[in-house]
């Protein structure tokens, strides 16, 4: 059987998506709740991003609307883990009762069929959040536009929303190989927060941690130096766009690894 | 005729971890070397050609589902060879995948919140269904069952028999030449089972489609299947015609009936009237394991009711563990 393409790929979901979204809508007031609620995660977040910069007015030589930048920055970056990839919050579950299995009956690729069957809605306020947040600080801070500007904003972005992906991607799978693993996915969920921070307040340890080892300066403040400080650019922001890409292929065979030797030996 | 599967000397082996106790334990886990050996197959042969409906029986832990694994190609066989439709699964799953249906009874396969017929549409995109294959398949689909209530119903509404029906028949949605069914029974009324086993051998009559049919149910075999294969701590006990089986110690029922009166008593007065059959009492119950080779369990039933006020009655099929365990006790080959 030659291999499907991308195309094939890309109707499915859209198919599962758009049946997925209208169930939800069905639903009405769980719908409305949802999205109450989630307009009042994201206000909370503002509200104590804001105070915080009440008490104080700079960090590190970083202005309010520089923070808010990567603050809109970083919650766009992660809307298309919340989006698209919510399902590895039940990958546990799924491997610990047994029904994972059912996922490995179809011929498609497993990864795309388990992760395609969910997909939260509630990113897109977080989404349309961010782009005002954005928008805003960007005008604010005087930094012009030009469409190379925004290809690079776009590329970007994308690179910084695959390092999240990677990083849920890898923690999720540690359900494969040990019981009680929902501590992994947890502790790197709670390490996210830390993304929209510019990684020079942290100390020097730190620094290479968010860098190296739970590279969650890639979401958000090496890729928004491009377009925030395009006079003084790092290396490493440069090379976010690959590191990205390497860091998301390898967590996608560590995933597909895991789900295979779980087959062999598991529960 | 030509093999659609083909088994030769598979045993499957798990190294089963002895986990230990909290997070330092799960962390520990991850090195750890402290394994037990499970063989959960064990050295098991059998070809099976397209069409056939295959009964493949044993207790709980028999080795039913592992072996059913190996076949849909998501478990790699520790040694021997397996090969379905000329390919071998665990290499080619999903290529194996195209060619077979699965329903692992009471896991669905469904998504879980959307209507059937929207299910059936994704599975028709996924699996490549022309649009007129998929019309002239939901319409046999409603000339076996009545599925139109069912088509627009959320799956996570439906009952666990409906669910298994509807799995059932998104297994066969895409003409596979093989549909395995792992216990698609249990758990259900006798009218679903019924209603389900009228539905697979339906499917297979007319689309000559190869069914393996994994159960611990003496009566989904004996609805559905001409040959059985039998399995007992991973290994074959028996692989032939269940006529062949019935041949050898007849073909037995359990007739259960309460009866006003002593227990003990009665139970007592059955079994000399009776003294070919095996009386036992229990539970305000008396079962007479009746050998339909010898009298049929109506024969018997109206000869009780001459002498005995008869309150209620149930009819049992033997049980698996039974059937093996005269197997073990008389050696049928
Ligand atoms: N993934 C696994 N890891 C370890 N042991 C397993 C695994 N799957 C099955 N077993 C063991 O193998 C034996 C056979 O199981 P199974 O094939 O599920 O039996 P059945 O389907 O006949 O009830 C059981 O003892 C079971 O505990
Ligand atoms: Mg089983």
């Amino acid at each position: 059987m030659k291999r499907k393409s991308l195309g094939f790929y890309f109707r499915i979901y859209r198919k599962i998506l758009a049946q997925d979204l209208k169930s939800k809508m069905s639903y009405r007031a769980d719908f409305i709740i949802s999205t109450i609620g989630m307009i009042f995660t994201n206000v909370a977040g503002f509200i104590s991003f804001w105070i915080l910069f009440q008490n104080f007015p700079s960090i590190n030589g970083w202005g309010y609307y520089e923070m808010l930048f990567l603050y809109g920055f970083s919650l766009i970056a992660l809307t298309p883990v919340q989006c698209f990839f919510d399902n590895n919050w039940n990958l546990r579950m799924r491997v610990y009762s047994g029904d994972f299995i059912k996922y490995c009956f179809r011929p498609i690729n497993l990864f795309f069929y388990f992760q395609s069957e969910v997909f939260d809605i509630k990113g897109i306020g977080q989404f349309l959040f961010g782009l005002g947040t954005l928008i805003y600080s960007w005008n604010m801070l005087g930094l012009g536009f030009s469409a190379l500007m925004l290809l690079k904003m776009i590329v970007f972005l994308i690179s910084a929303s695959l390092v999240m992906i990677a990083l849920q991607n890898a923690a999720a799978s540690a359900c494969f190989w040990m019981q009680n693993s929902f501590f992994v996915l947890d502790f790197i969920n709670k390490m996210k927060d830390y993304a929209k921070y510019p990684v020079t307040i942290f100390s020097s340890i730190f620094r290479f941690i968010f860098t190296f080892v739970i590279p969650i300066a890639f979401i958000a403040y090496y890729p928004s130096l491009v377009i925030l400080r395009p006079d003084e650019v790092p290396l490493l922001s440069w090379l976010s766009p690959i590191v990205a890409l390497v860091f998301f292929f390898l967590s996608y065979k560590l995933w597909m690894f895991g789900a295979m030797k779980y087959n062999g030996t598991g529960a | 005729m030509s093999n659609i599967i083909e088994i030769k000397n598979i045993t499957k082996e798990f190294k089963v971890l002895n986990r230990r106790e909290g997070l330092k334990g799960s962390l520990k886990d991850l090195f750890s070397r402290d394994y037990k050996i499970v063989r959960a197959v064990d050295n098991i042969s059998m070809n099976i050609t397209q069409g056939e409906i295959v009964g493949y029986l044993g207790p709980n832990g028999a080795g039913k589902s592992t072996t059913i694994k190996m076949m849909t190609g998501i478990l790699e066989p520790t040694s021997g060879e397996i090969l379905v439709d000329g390919c071998i699964p665990y290499k080619n799953r999903t290529r194996n995948a195209q060619n077979i249906g699965v329903v692992f009874g009471q896991r669905t396969q469904l998504w879980w919140a959307l209507p059937l017929v929207e299910s059936f549409k994704i599975l028709k995109d996924i699996y490549g269904v022309t649009d007129k294959d998929y019309k002239d398949m939901l319409e046999l689909y409603q000339s076996l069952v009545d599925i139109e209530p069912l088509l627009h119903k959320p799956v996570r509404q439906m009952s666990l028999g409906q669910r298994t029906l509807s799995d059932i028949l998104a297994a066969f949605l895409h003409n596979p030449k093989i549909v395995f069914l792992d216990e698609p029974t249990i758990g259900l009324d006798v009218s679903m089972k019924a209603k389900i086993r009228t539905l697979i051998h339906a499917l297979n009559k007319e689309k000559n489609t190869t069914v393996i049919l994994t159960t611990h149910d003496m009566g989904d075999v004996d609805a559905l299947c001409r040959r059985i294969v039998i399995i007992d701590k991973g290994k074959m006990l028996y692989d032939n015609d269940i006529e062949h089986l019935k041949g050898f110690f007849g073909y037995y029922r359990t007739l259960k009936i309460r009866v006003s009166g002593s227990l003990s008593e009665t139970a007592e007065k059955i079994a000399a009237e009776f003294p070919e059959f095996s009386v036992s009492a229990n539970d305000e119950w008396i079962s007479v394991l009746v050998d339909e080779a010898k009298s049929t369990v109506m024969d018997v039933l109206s000869q009780l009711q001459k002498t005995y006020k008869i309150r209620d009655m149930q009819l049992e099929e033997i049980s698996t563990e039974e059937v093996i365990k005269k197997i073990y006790e008389e050696g049928v080959k």
